[in-house]
């Protein structure tokens, strides 16, 4: 993980490409989340009621495809930027090699797991 | 004094800085707040997906998850999700700005205490929205 607090620092503590290619995701992806999350939370939190979300309901809102569009934005965004930052959860706080390859072994099979459940969901329709 | 030494005392100063930014001060508590926050909304965000993307199985399946998830515990919840995403919203924000701005830093304490009341507007104002669904069922 880089502990850098601008883009030069993290350049230079980066040790390879990867490495920084997640910190500029994380700034890029989080700023696009910020409208996206909180937009979706306004329009089906607070906007409508949750017994406003029943079968019919979600089923007649994913049939758009635009929705079908902003919801698979969200989930593909999201759970990426929610993987690595858990990542770096998992790097700082599992001390020892052996754990931490199978935390991340179960937690990446998890998170694809997700998203494959939430993206067949999504174009099942 | 050489180049070199006075290269090195300015980046000592720097670092240090960089201690009383995170040691025991705002900075730290905002580094872990965040990663609380974030941890918590991926856990929501898991959790869902399964629930919307069950109706897959059909109706009953997912009327089960939905019907349980309309116990208070969870709508009270709801609302802490909320606040939760509003503060790592907007305080991935101001780690933008810092990451991005000349400015960023030398304000990051103050920017920090406008994300706090941020997220508690953000809650103050949701429950009292909600305030007759949260009690009294939808």
């Amino acid at each position: 993980m880089i502990r850098a607090r601008t883009f030069t620092d993290a350049r230079q503590q980066s040790h390879n490409n990867a490495e920084l290619n997640w910190w500029i995701f994380m700034r890029i992806s989080g700023l696009i989340l910020v409208f996206l999350i909180l937009g979706h939370i306004y329009m089906t939190f607070i906007q409508v009621s949750e017994s406003d979300a029943t079968f019919d309901a979600v089923v007649n809102k994913l049939a758009s495809p635009a929705w079908k569009f902003y919801d698979w934005l969200i989930l593909a965004l999201s759970l990426m930027h929610g993987a690595n930052g858990a990542r770096y959860s998992i790097e700082d706080y599992v001390r020892s090699r052996p754990n931490r390859a199978w935390v991340k072994g179960v937690f990446y099979t998890v998170i694809a797991l997700v998203f494959a459940f939430g993206t067949v969901g999504l174009f099942s329709i | 004094m050489a180049e070199g030494e006075r290269r090195s005392a300015t980046q000592g100063k720097a670092a240090e800085e960089e201690l009383r930014m995170y040691r025991g001060r705002e900075g730290q508590w905002a580094f872990l707040l965040h990663r609380l926050s974030g941890l918590a909304i991926l856990t929501y965000l898991l959790l869902h997906v399964f629930s919307i993307g069950s109706f897959i199985f059909g109706e009953r399946f997912y009327m089960a998850i939905h019907e349980t998830y309309d116990l208070w515990p969870f709508r009270i919840g709801l609302l802490f999700v909320t606040a939760g995403v509003v503060y790592h919203a907007f305080n991935g924000l101001r780690i933008i700005i810092m990451d991005f701005t000349g400015f960023g830093v030398a304000y990051q304490r103050q920017m920090w205490y406008g994300v706090l009341l941020i997220s508690v507007v953000a809650f103050i104002g949701a429950a009292w929205t909600l305030y007759p669904r949260l009690m009294g069922g939808y």
